[in-house]
């Protein structure tokens, strides 16, 4: 009985997306609501998956021929799946409650139902990726996912730079899924005998890829490539500073909390389960790990548009996310079990602490833009006094993902130090990591005080947004601290969805710590009881009060009119690292150049493809090739 | 046991570290022919401020500015239960090395929050510069960070202190003794504060009480970096630690205070400048490290 639970989420997001499909007002709500509810399921599914495994089995064309593979449909939660539907869940709830208010904004203005018909498919196709167990499968699945996230950023047809970045985001996610295509492809062809079964390939892979180094470094590359766009991963990263802030803001807070989680999700169980542990793999991963986690923070610290600045650090923490992995790989493979599964614990951790805080973010930055209609951060400005529960909100979210102790952030920051710092492979990524968790420190401190704290340009307009809009934003900041408080729980979680892969977790927990024997400790209780009496102690000790004066303006009595516009911030840091940022723009021109390259060639083939001739020896050869690879050619 | 020896530590520098700070008046005024102020004076000057009370601006959001003072000031306390300073401890479970600096980081950020919410645009102008210098010199603390990692095997203190004698290891905290300059704000970096340019800059609208704890926790923050840089040196277990421990604060105390009587103040692009070149030196370091020299 257990497991049919895992086919009603399908049926009411089914449900909510037919109800998407009329144009009443009422729509939005009903949608909304069942979407909440699916997300309330797939949070239950989620805590069942990590009591037991939950499967289930279909046998779809009872045939054995051409569609051997894709006959068995078979969905199924283990604790990895488990630990992933949770923050899908926890997520796509507070998405969803929140929709229902702010997307009341667009109402009259915007077809909505591309609203209310993309966004429970898209929640569906999420959850699908995440309990099927099926290669074939999942591409399509992926594929549908891709699809659908792409209406939704699209949502906005009147703006001309929404359409463009879906289509960019479309074009660039679709050409990555061809990687991961062939990737499948080979796997199921040359390896498994027609087998995509993820127990199977576990059982098959790892010895085969062991025999042929070649295929495992041209399925690592297409993997890479794959997931890497996906993931927005540098230098496949430039989707996403467009994409994420053109979509409804709680949609945007799924595409940059739940999302592109899912190529992390797929990595792990590639490169951990399916693959054989490889030191180079894993150094390899770290490295564009450290290069996605520098570059793109360093860009943040420029960004002038709210949404823009968190979608750059969207990316700087799967830069977070990914430096760990690479470092796990590479620790386990080398015989470090413990440090190894530090790292990928800390990956996990990192994966969930960016869920929520970014998801929180997110919601703040579309909290401002219902009340004030706008993201442009020189703008906006002293929002504290009118909206006090998003200020607190988004003072929360700012300190989590700087890494401030004693909050979630910190806890997987500082599992990623103790991993990388000491050992001497690893040492540079890890002094690069704290170095740009200062620089994050900075970009969040702008983000922060640009919205909430600075006098603005002139009065702004505002009142603090209604309960279905704070309450979700407070849930996500409430946990944020909880999980910094007492990161038992989650970490108890990892080490069961690392069991689920194979890796063994030696314990952490040493209560009321975190350690790691020889290397390091932390005590997040302690911290967070000193930091909280102490200041009750210094609060009834030297007890401020005091009375309201004017500021002072150097003894004038008008305003000074001095104000510091966002594109002021820390000027004198960005001329000094001045050459971070010539280097990226650069490579900039580079792709821009090879874009051109590329439209040239493709209007020379668009020509050719006129004379028929030419186009259908050009076919043969392809297809030629195309044989010799899978067939005869052995990688 | 051991956490008598915490309380006696934090008691120690809760009552010294504002002696400290009287102590370099005194140095600074010697060098310069004059008689200088007692010993005791930067205590009188903190009673004075917590005697007085606070302004609140009305343009500053309240909340925030209030709480930030206590917040810099209780961050700053929490480092104390991890660097032991009189007396050595063998309590290493609370925090290591990581901590350390992220409570140091804390401390900073609640303090610009804290100025960024007075509403005050030199304030704004003091903070963006305090983030700015303390961006640029993280970096080199990092490299520090890395390298001290690097020789010890480990980020945690019992492993760490005191670091074996060898090249790198002296460099490394050559290093940190002027990284701990950077960060106690003094001149030529006290750039954030410079007086005769923004008045303060993020202090420009604190009095009283909160006056009063922000500097407290200035005084804090430069006993720990002190304590820490001198726990890298000292012998753990012996009775020298003790006057070894006090001679290190006032030497420290001459070292640091002389620089500041020579100096003019920089500009904040000379300061960000410079952290970058010292990065690039600990980089060298951090390769003479892994050597294993």
């Amino acid at each position: 009985m257990e497991t049919q639970m895992l086919l009603i989420p399908v049926g009411i997001l089914i449900i909510a997306a037919v109800v998407g499909l009329s144009k009443a007002k009422m729509a939005l709500k009903i949608v909304s609501t069942l979407s909440a509810i699916a997300s309330v399921v797939m949070i239950y599914i989620g805590v069942l998956g990590f009591r037991t495994t939950l499967e289930l089995k279909y046998s779809l064309f009872n045939s054995s021929s051409l569609f051997a593979t894709l006959n068995w449909l078979v969905f199924r939660v283990d604790s990895l799946s488990a630990f992933f539907l949770l923050l899908l869940g926890i997520l796509s709830l507070c998405a969803s409650v929140y929709g229902i208010k702010y997307m009341e904004k667009y109402l009259g203005k915007e077809d909505m139902r591309i609203y209310t018909f993309n966004y429970p498919i898209f929640l569906l196709t999420m959850y699908l990726v995440l309990i099927c167990w099926n290669l074939l499968w999942f591409i399509l699945f992926w594929e549908l996912m891709s699809l659908f996230s792409q209406f939704l950023v699209a949502f906005e047809q009147s703006e001309e730079k929404a359409v463009k970045a879906a289509f960019k985001y479309f074009c660039m996610t679709k050409a990555g899924a061809e990687f991961l295509v062939l990737a499948v492809v080979l796997i199921i062809l040359k390896a498994t005998s027609f087998n995509a079964d993820y127990s199977e390939i576990a059982n098959i892979l790892p010895a085969y890829l062991s025999a042929h180094p070649g295929m495992l470094y041209a399925l690592t590359f297409a993997l890479l490539i794959g997931f890497g766009v996906k993931a927005a991963m540098i230098p496949f990263h430039s989707w996403l500073p467009d994409a994420h802030p053109e979509a409804p803001s709680n949609v945007s807070a799924l595409l940059s909390g739940i999302m592109i989680k899912l190529p992390i999700y797929m990595l792990l169980r590639f490169f951990i389960s399916f693959f054989p542990l490889e030191p180079e793999i894993g150094l390899i991963i770290a490295v564009f790990g450290v290069l996605t986690l520098f570059f793109s923070m360093m860009y943040a610290l420029l960004q002038e548009d709210s949404k823009r600045l968190l979608a750059f650090s969207s990316i700087d923490n799967i830069g977070y996310i990914l430096l760990p992995m690479g470092a796990g790989i590479y620790f386990l493979a080398n015989g470090d079990q413990l440090l190894g599964s530090v790292a990928l614990a800390a990956a996990l951790f990192h994966t969930m602490n960016h869920a929520f805080f970014k998801g929180l973010l997110f919601l703040t930055a579309g909290s401002v833009m219902y009340e004030t209609g706008t993201r442009d951060l020189n703008y906006l400005g002293s929002l504290a006094k009118k909206m006090p529960l998003t200020a607190f909100a988004a003072l929360i979210g700012s300190l989590a993902i700087a890494g401030m102790p004693p909050l979630n952030g910190f806890v997987s920051k500082w599992m990623i130090y103790i991993s990388t710092l000491s050992s001497p492979a690893t040492s540079l990524f890890g002094i690069i990591a704290i170095f740009i968790s200062a620089v994050t420190l900075g970009a969040f401190v702008k983000y922060f005080t640009a919205i909430f704290t600075k006098p603005a340009v002139k009065e702004i307009d505002a009142k603090e947004v209604p309960l279905l809009m704070s309450a979700p934003q407070i849930v996500l900041a409430l946990l944020c601290i909880a999980f910094g408080v007492y990161p038992f729980v989650p970490l108890k979680m990892i080490s069961q969805a690392l069991g689920s892969i194979g890796v063994p977790l030696a314990s952490l927990v040493v209560y009321p710590s975190l350690v790691v024997p020889k290397t390091g400790g932390y005590s997040p209780i302690i911290v967070f009881a000193f930091l909280l009496v102490s200041t009750l102690i210094a609060f009834l000790l030297i007890p401020s009060k005091g009375s309201v004066v004017s500021t002072w303006k150097t003894g004038r009595s008008e305003d000074l009119n001095v104000s510091m516009p966002a594109d002021a911030y820390y000027r004198d840091f960005k001329e000094a690292f001045n050459e971070v940022y010539l280097l990226g723009d650069a490579s900039k021109d580079i792709v821009q150049k090879v874009t051109k390259i590329g439209k040239v060639l493709g209007t020379k083939f668009e020509v050719l493809s006129y004379d028929l001739d030419s186009m259908l020896s050009l076919a043969m050869i392809l297809i030629v090739i195309l044989v010799a690879l899978l067939g005869g050619v052995s990688l | 046991m051991n956490i008598i020896f915490m309380a006696i530590n934090l008691a120690f520098a809760l009552l010294i570290a504002p002696v400290v700070d009287s102590f370099e008046m005194k140095i600074r005024a010697r060098l310069q022919n004059r008689q200088g102020p007692s010993i005791l004076q930067t205590w009188w000057d903190l009673i004075k401020l917590f005697k007085r009370p606070t302004v609140e601006p009305q343009d500053s959001v309240k909340s925030f500015y209030k709480l930030a003072p206590y917040v810099t000031f209780t961050a700053v306390l929490t480092a104390y239960l991890i660097v032991p300073t009189l007396l050595p401890s063998s309590i290493n479970f609370i925090g290591d090395f990581i901590v350390v600096v992220y409570l140091l980081g804390l401390a900073t950020l609640s303090f610009v929050i804290g100025a960024f919410s007075s509403g005050n645009a030199y304030a704004q102008i003091g903070s963006n510069r305090e983030v700015s210098l303390f961006m640029s010199e993280e970096l080199l603390l990092a490299f520090i960070v890395g390298t001290i990692a690097v020789i010890g095997k480990s980020l945690s203190f019992d492993q760490l202190f005191p670091l074996p004698l060898r090249i790198s290891s002296v460099l490394a905290l050559l290093l940190l003794l002027l990284v701990i300059y950077v960060a106690s704000a003094r001149l030529p970096f006290d750039i954030a504060e410079a007086e005769p340019e923004i008045i303060e800059g993020p202090l420009i609208e604190y009095s009283g009480k909160h006056l009063g704890l922000l500097e407290y926790s200035m005084f804090l923050k430069r006993l720990l970096l002190y304590s820490l840089l001198l726990n890298f040196i000292l012998p753990v277990q012996n009775p020298t630690r003790l006057i070894g421990y006090l001679l290190g604060i006032m030497i420290l105390s001459v070292i640091y205070s002389t620089f500041e009587a020579y100096y003019g103040r920089f500009r904040i692009d000379q300061a960000v400048k410079l952290m970058k070149k010292l990065s690039a030196v600990a980089l060298v370091v951090w390769i003479i490290a892994l050597v294993g020299w």
